[in-house]
């Protein structure tokens, strides 16, 4: 037996050269996965789970997660929101079953419980038992048994719940940088949903959330972004972790003339192909400049979000861990209620460029889950993060690993390790 | 049903004991509650179940689903449980020991 498999986690030892480097084990480590959940997503954080135009109307109701843990929105009668385990509190069966839809009350299918949209419990069969027979008994208190509630938050469109008593109201939680990107999407005008799309990676949730702090890749492992002008390593881009690592958020200005320029470094990379055009052009080139601030960016809300804006397509990726070695990616498109159709339909043509078969990003899921068991099969082994240096500044090139230095610097101090 | 029906014999119906009957498909329950009976629909507005199962307690049925209570000489659900609309009200009379129904109260 090697010494891997006698640590546990509390025995676990961070690399002595810090953030530069990180340990293969905190990808499988089954303890480490367990604490993770414990004090990210169970513990002091807001986790984004739905958007407001997902539950429309009185009376509705949207599956989500939070953590592992099944949770339901529901907008109740009056219009209020409401974030309920999804669970009974009989028997902890699952409750709801369908993923969206309206409802007056919500029923449990094993023991038929009812529960109304707030989460108390409204009633059950035989409470009195059946000809004098059997039943709760007389001390058995409904308003003590309904469902676990959670602390909810609503900012524009966006829905938020939390466990804990402690946290910091949203608007602090966020910080003014990701409030300031995040009312610019979601705040203006209220939301319309576009669609869905979902996929099971089969890595653990932190190889994915490293990815989407990594712009060494972009340009590398998805060759469109540069073959057709979207994004190129000569061109404007920032990386700006926030709060000490905990969210981060990247930017460029959009250049329409990207893809007509040459310079050193895009004769460098050899995954420009000049000889491939994209016969839909407007996919990548109809951009209405909707915000009137000429910029595409990304930002990344722990522990739950990455909000992404391609030209006019306006996703959520939703990121939600199913063991240490998968995690679901939820997709959410959306764009306003007051959408004229032309940019409805370059919203959803656009959309194309991401989700599980997306343009852009197709390789990310392929490369993570291949990667996942190498490293489970070396868990001792550690990898190197020291482009663009050693530090967790905020940097003006694609060329850096700031942003991931960054959340393990962040992620070490949570965890205590 | 707009005229009197004959729906059961005075003499089926015992004190605090919910009876159920049917006219033409319509599920009806009569209680007798204080000397008088009242008869109201039997079928919960929240779940498909006959209240007459439910537990009878002074002047209101309970659903034996989910506990939504309904006031036996009107019909009116009671606030609190799942249901959220009244069940049918009748009105009755009882002659040489039968039990005639009439809808609306």
């Amino acid at each position: 037996m090697s010494d891997t498999t006698l640590r546990n986690a509390t025995d676990r030892v961070w690399p002595e050269d810090g953030v530069t480097r990180v340990p293969a084990w905190i990808y499988s480590d089954p303890e480490i996965y367990a604490k993770e959940l414990k004090v990210f997503h169970y513990g002091k954080t807001w986790n984004f789970v739905g958007l407001d135009c997902e539950v429309p109307e009185p009376n509705s109701f949207k599956r989500s997660w939070v953590g592992e843990r099944p949770v339901i929105i529901t907008r109740d009668a009056e219009g209020e929101i409401h974030v309920v385990e999804n669970r009974c509190a009989h028997r902890g069966s699952l409750l709801c079953w369908k993923n969206r839809g309206q409802a007056k009350d919500i029923t449990c299918p094993y023991h038929h419980w009812t529960y109304n949209l707030s989460g108390d419990l409204m009633g059950l069969p035989f409470l009195r038992g059946v000809q004098g027979k059997g039943g709760m008994p007389r001390d058995f208190d409904k308003s003590k048994n309904g469902l676990t509630k959670l602390r909810v938050a609503v900012r524009g469109g966006t829905i938020w719940a939390t466990y804990s008593d402690e946290v910091a109201p949203l608007e602090e939680y966020l910080g003014p940088e990701i409030l300031m990107r995040l009312d610019r999407l979601v705040s203006r005008r209220p939301l319309r949903l576009l669609g869905y799309s979902r996929q099971i990676v089969e890595s653990n949730w932190k190889l994915y959330w490293e990815n989407s702090r990594d712009p060494y890749h972009a340009t590398l492992m998805h060759p469109f972004l540069s073959t057709f002008g979207i994004l190129r390593t000569d061109g404007d881009y920032h990386s700006v972790p926030l709060q000490e690592g905990r969210h981060e958020y990247t930017y460029s200005q959009y250049d329409p003339e990207l893809k007509n320029k040459t310079s050193e470094a895009s004769k460098q990379i050899k995954s420009i192909r000049s000889d491939l055009e994209v016969k839909d052009k407007e996919v990548v080139s109809s951009v209405v400049d909707e915000f009137k601030d000429g910029m595409m960016g990304a930002f990344q809300v722990f522990p739950t979000i990455l909000v992404q804006q391609y030209f006019n397509c306006l996703v959520v990726r939703h990121v939600i861990p199913k063991g240490a070695g998968a995690h679901e990616l939820s997709w959410t498109y959306f764009g306003y209620a007051d959408d004229d159709e032309t940019i409805n339909r370059l919203r959803l043509k656009q959309s194309n460029l991401v989700g599980p078969a997306g343009f852009v990003s197709l390789e990310d899921s392929e490369v993570l889950s291949l990667m996942q068991p190498v490293v489970e099969s070396c868990p001792d082994s550690v990898q190197v993060l020291e482009m663009g240096g050693h530090g967790t500044e905020a940097q003006s090139t694609m060329m850096t690993e700031t942003l991931i230095r960054a959340f393990y610097d962040f992620y070490r101090r949570e965890m205590g390790l | 049903m707009s005229d009197w029906v004959r729906i059961a014999d005075a003499s089926e119906i015992a004190d605090d004991e919910p009876f159920a009957s049917e006219w033409n498909g319509e599920a009806i329950a009569l209680y007798r509650h204080e000397g008088e009976i009242f008869a109201i629909g039997d079928i919960c507005t929240h779940e498909h179940v006959r209240l007459s199962d439910g537990w009878f307690e002074g002047d209101r049925i309970e659903c034996p689903l989910h506990q939504s209570c309904f006031e036996i000489r009107t019909g009116k659900v009671i606030e609190g449980g799942p249901a959220s609309e009244d069940v049918a009200s009748y009105q009755v009379k009882v002659e040489d020991g039968a039990v005639f129904v009439k809808r609306g109260i």
